[in-house]
């Protein structure tokens, strides 16, 4: 009987058993439902961030091209090294390894990432910009066996500007968005976007729109294959008004002399700009890759301000080429007539102090030609006297200077041309008649910026119109070119063309007659222009710190040319040139660069000796409290 | 001997629905294994090798009368005992992550513990199936001493995992044969207070994380936690029909380890989907109740033990290892008989679940 026990036992035993693993079977097919059913949208989610990764393709900024479709900046391939956190099982094991792999100090990797901890985790952060070769090899040697799995190598196109720095100022650079403009909304953040020059003006047509790639990533971050890819969008291509030719010419002819300097080069119908240059320059390519500390701090420091655009940033003392504002305003006025003489006997008095000539000898009886053919300092005391302060304000005004110019680059700043008001309202002070004294002559407190003398240039040139000078030529939207309309004039005046040409007149004389211009002579072509030079401490100051480079004079020359229905209107500014005549000698090759081109014939080539006179002439000026020119 | 007319009560259902569980699983290894850059890889036709080896000995087991291998059982476990000892003899035994477990026969490696389960289900079923009424405590514990020899030994290689798969066979074994109901609540009192001396002693510290991980798998998500938080996405980014064969990104790009092996059934389910997982759940239950079907028309208690420790490894296993494919045990080195890549688990499995076949084929002769 046991064994029949045995057996109902057994039974009813494996009967339990069968209903147990039922109830098993039961609770991991319900456990299967919850997983895959209930909240399988939860994990379908998480699966996709395990696997999808979305990279940024930065969109290619547009080509800038000149005036006659050479090209000016252009991209290039450069590679960067990112880390997406979300990817990194260690974020700071892969800060160690990385900046091991990558050659450079952990800390300035650190500080990278602190900077962007608080942006979303699947945003990459880019730890270095365009790479070089052997840290791309050496990341991705590491990533292979699994240790930078978190670590992304991009390639992103980069700005590329023309060798030794061209126009750096002109173009400006890119660097990556600033927190502010973040918050503005302008840009979202690691956008690459214009710094300065036109990068920065024209930055909404340059950038382009950032496509995005969707990848299939394994668990050691390699990318197995592409979803989905959003192409980037070019950046619009953009012409300027600038003449490669010329910019190369200004270019070649400051570095063929010791100066630094700026030059403006416009074309006087319109104000289109040619050519524009402020030295010393910066090399824009450091920007476009991320520019290191070291650069950037150097670039700041740089006693010599490479970073300044001395086009439209720097303030100086015009000097002589001051004086056809003074000339135009009295002929307008109607105080005087061309042919109005003073007599110079090469110094003069008023109110009781004594101003001297830049011809010591003096210029004997002389009318307003030769006044500016000459810079006779003495008519013009005389014919400045006679008109007040107002009415130079007045006219310098309408020609363009102590405004700003209004040209399409950032930060450009206003020069002065002093008046009875200004004085009041900055200084709360009343104008003395003898302070106007110095500034006929674009002294005293008279400053101006090269591209304002540039567009005075332009507006004598002319005939009265004060153009906008402008860099934006034509867009193309990717449907061709369409040609940026010409910005309208800041104002228009109607000037007497006989009083006009006899301004003109004198202007011709400095270049071809006896004038101080004669270095920019270009035979038949008619070259007008002037001279001036712009003290750069008083005169007493000079005596015991005349040696050094720094403190020697700035030297001007302005110009348009041909002096009938001229062609092209500019200034160059030489720091420290000493004398205008240095600097016309640049604006030589400027010009001859120019006509060269108009005619078809061969470029001359670069200059090597510009017969500079470099002779120090404050020794025999020493002593004298009154203004000069030359 | 094999007679012509046992061809007739030979339980087709069972051995079809073992069939479609290897084919399951050589499927899955084949998906899960597939590498679109290298093509695919050569594990699956060693599994199907595997298969046939297994079909081979599951023959060897059908054939002689189950009763032939319990009059030898102790013979068999004699040689279990001696191999399992030579296993961990540095030279005889061969080496591989940081466990011995294997004896290298040339071309292939043999791993002895896959069938201690079987040598243990023998010698616990002729053990058990000698005495008449239910066993007293010194049964017990002679039953439970020829459990732990193997197990212990196991355990040294060291294969927790597979030793533990061993207990379920002296508990199945020894409730079947009619243990009281108070001893079996005593062992599982025993455990609940030996439990914080062995957290002490006993076990290794990846041990311990695993365990600590399983209750907060957040604590250490790129960690240990990370391969349990990755079977449950597996699992649930599955979906109802899951996202196709060879379609799977969790396997497929190795977000999840071992997915031939121990998460073979998680691959299942993200590219079968919910589908999927209940045909397979419901296959592996077909099999479990059909041999509690076959223990139940033994015609002896001795079929009986012999079938319920055989089922009560394997059950254990699967229910163990499908649970944790979920990501809902802890991460154990635990395969899933009939599915998971690895030859000595298959032929095993196989030749345990012939000796299933054998017990109900025999239910009526003498």
């Amino acid at each position: 009987m046991v064994a029949t026990e045995d057996r109902r036992r057994v039974g009813s035993r494996l009967q339990i058993l069968q209903t147990l693993l039922f109830v098993v079977f039961a609770i991991l097919g319900l456990c299967f439902w919850v997983l895959q059913i209930v909240q399988h949208e939860k994990f379908e989610e998480m699966a996709e961030n395990n696997h999808q990764r979305t990279l940024a393709l930065r969109a290619p900024r547009g080509i800038v091209f000149d005036r006659d479709m050479q090209v000016l900046v252009v991209n290039r391939h450069s590679y960067s090294i990112s880390i997406d956190r979300e990817h990194t099982k260690d974020l700071d094991h892969t800060i160690q390894l990385l900046a091991a792999a990558l050659k450079v100090p952990e800390a300035s990797v650190r500080e990278i990432v602190d900077r962007h901890r608080r942006e979303p985790a699947y945003r990459p952060i880019t730890i270095l910009q365009d790479a070089s070769l052997a840290q791309v090899a050496a990341v991705s040697a590491r990533r292979l066996d699994t240790e930078l799995q978190g670590v992304v190598i991009m390639e992103v196109p980069t700005r590329q500007y023309p060798a030794e720095s061209m126009a750096a100022h002109l173009f400006g650079y890119v660097g990556e968005v600033s927190d502010r403009d973040v918050a503005d909304g302008a840009a979202k953040s690691g956008d690459i976007v214009g710094q300065s020059g036109i990068e920065k003006i024209y930055n909404q047509l340059l950038m382009g729109t950032d496509g995005a790639r969707r990848v299939v990533v394994n668990s050691v971050g390699r990318e197995i294959r592409t979803l989905d890819e959003e192409s980037p969008v070019e950046g619009r291509r953009v012409q300027l008004t600038i003449d490669l030719d010329l910019q190369k010419a200004v270019d070649d002819a400051f570095k063929a002399t010791p100066f630094n300097g700026a030059a403006v080069i416009l074309q006087p119908k319109d104000g289109a700009v040619l050519a524009l240059t402020s030295l010393p320059a910066y090399d824009p390519n450091a920007f476009a890759a991320g520019i290191d500390r070291a650069t950037w701090a150097s670039l700041n420091t740089d006693e010599l301000r490479p970073l300044s655009d001395r086009a439209i940033q720097g303030r100086y003392s015009p000097g002589s080429t001051f004086k056809m504002a003074v000339a135009l305003a009295a002929l307008e006025e109607g105080i005087v007539t061309p042919d109005f003489k003073v007599y110079c006997p090469g110094h003069a008095n008023f109110y009781g102090r004594e101003f001297k000539c830049s011809a010591a000898g003096g210029h004997g009886a002389i009318d307003m030609r030769h006044a500016i053919e000459k810079s006779c300092d003495v008519y013009f005391y005389t014919v400045g006297n006679m008109l007040g302060v107002d009415k130079i304000n007045k006219w310098a005004t309408l020609l363009g200077l102590g405004v700003k110019s209004g040209i399409d680059l950032p930060n450009e700043v206003q020069g002065l041309v002093p008046s009875t008001e200004w004085k009041r309202e900055k200084l709360g002070q009343k104008w003395y008649a003898g302070e106007t004294i110095s500034v006929a002559i674009g002294q005293g407190q008279v400053s101006v910026t090269p591209v304002s003398l540039a567009v005075y240039m332009a507006t004598l040139a002319n005939g009265g119109t004060r153009v906008t000078p402008h860099l934006l030529k034509a867009i193309d939207d990717g449907n061709g070119w369409t040609p940026a309309p010409t910005p309208p004039p800041q104002s228009t005046i109607d000037i007497d063309p006989e009083k006009l040409q006899a301004i003109r007149d004198g202007m011709w004389m400095v270049v071809n007659g006896a004038g101080t211009g004669g270095t920019a002579r270009i035979a038949g072509r008619d070259v007008s222009g002037k001279t001036g030079t712009a003290q750069v401490i008083s005169n007493t100051g000079r005596a015991q710190a005349r040696t050094t480079k720094n403190l020697r004079d700035h030297g001007w020359f302005v110009f348009f040319a041909p002096r009938d229905n001229p062609q092209i209107a500019g200034v160059v500014f030489a720091e420290h040139g000493i004398h205008g005549g240095n600097a016309a000698r640049i604006a030589h090759h400027i010009l001859d660069t120019f006509f060269a081109k108009q005619d078809g014939r061969p470029l001359p080539p670069p200059p090597t000796d510009l017969h500079l006179d470099m002779s120090d002439p404050m020794a025999r000026r020493q002593g004298t409290e009154s203004g000069r020119a030359e | 001997m094999f007679e012509r007319r046992l061809y007739h009560h030979l339980d087709w259902a069972l051995l079809i629905a073992l069939l479609a569980l290897c084919a399951l699983g050589s499927t899955t290894i084949y998906s899960a294994t597939f590498d679109p850059s290298h093509g695919s890889s050569h594990r699956y036709i060693v599994q199907l090798y595997a298969i046939g080896l297994g079909l081979m000995a599951m023959l060897v087991t059908v054939t002689f009368d189950y009763r032939n291998f319990t009059d030898k059982s102790h013979l068999f476990y004699i040689a279990m005992v001696v191999i399992l000892l030579a296993v961990l003899i540095p030279g005889i035994g061969h080496e591989g992550k940081g466990a011995r477990r294997w004896i290298d026969l040339g071309s292939f490696n043999l791993q002895p513990s896959e069938f201690a389960k079987i040598g243990v289900a023998l010698v616990l079923a002729k053990y058990f199936g000698d005495n008449r009424g239910a066993p007293q405590r010194t049964d017990l514990l002679v039953a439970a001493g020829l459990t732990l020899l193997p197990f212990l030994l196991i355990a040294r290689e060291p294969d927790l995992g597979t030793a533990v798969t061993l207990l379920p066979i002296f508990l199945a074994v020894a409730y079947l044969a009619g243990m009281q109901m108070r001893i079996l609540g005593i062992m599982l009192l025993a455990c609940v207070l030996v439990a914080p001396v062995a957290w002490k002693f006993a076990l290794k510290d990846y041990q311990k994380s695993r365990i600590v991980t399983f209750i907060d798998p957040s604590q250490d998500a790129k960690g240990a936690g990370y391969q349990q938080i990755q079977a449950r996405i597996t699992v649930g980014s599955g979906g109802l029909s899951g996202k196709g064969f060879k379609q799977g990104t969790q396997g497929q790009l190795r977000f999840l380890p071992e997915v031939d092996n121990d998460f073979i059934f998680s691959v299942l389910a993200e590219e079968q989907g919910f589908a999927g997982v209940l045909v397979a759940l419901g296959l592996y239950l077909f099999v479990i109740l059909r041999s509690i079907e076959a223990a139940r028309l033994a015609k002896d208690r001795l079929g009986s033990y012999l079938v319920i420790g055989v089922l009560a490894s394997f059950t254990f296993q699967v229910v163990y290892n499908i649970t944790m494919s979920a990501g809902l045990a802890p991460v154990k080195g635990l395969t899933l008989p009939l599915m998971s890549y690895g030859g000595s688990s298959m032929i095993a499995t196989l030749a345990a679940f012939g000796l299933v076949l054998n017990v109900r084929m025999r239910r009526f002769t003498n």
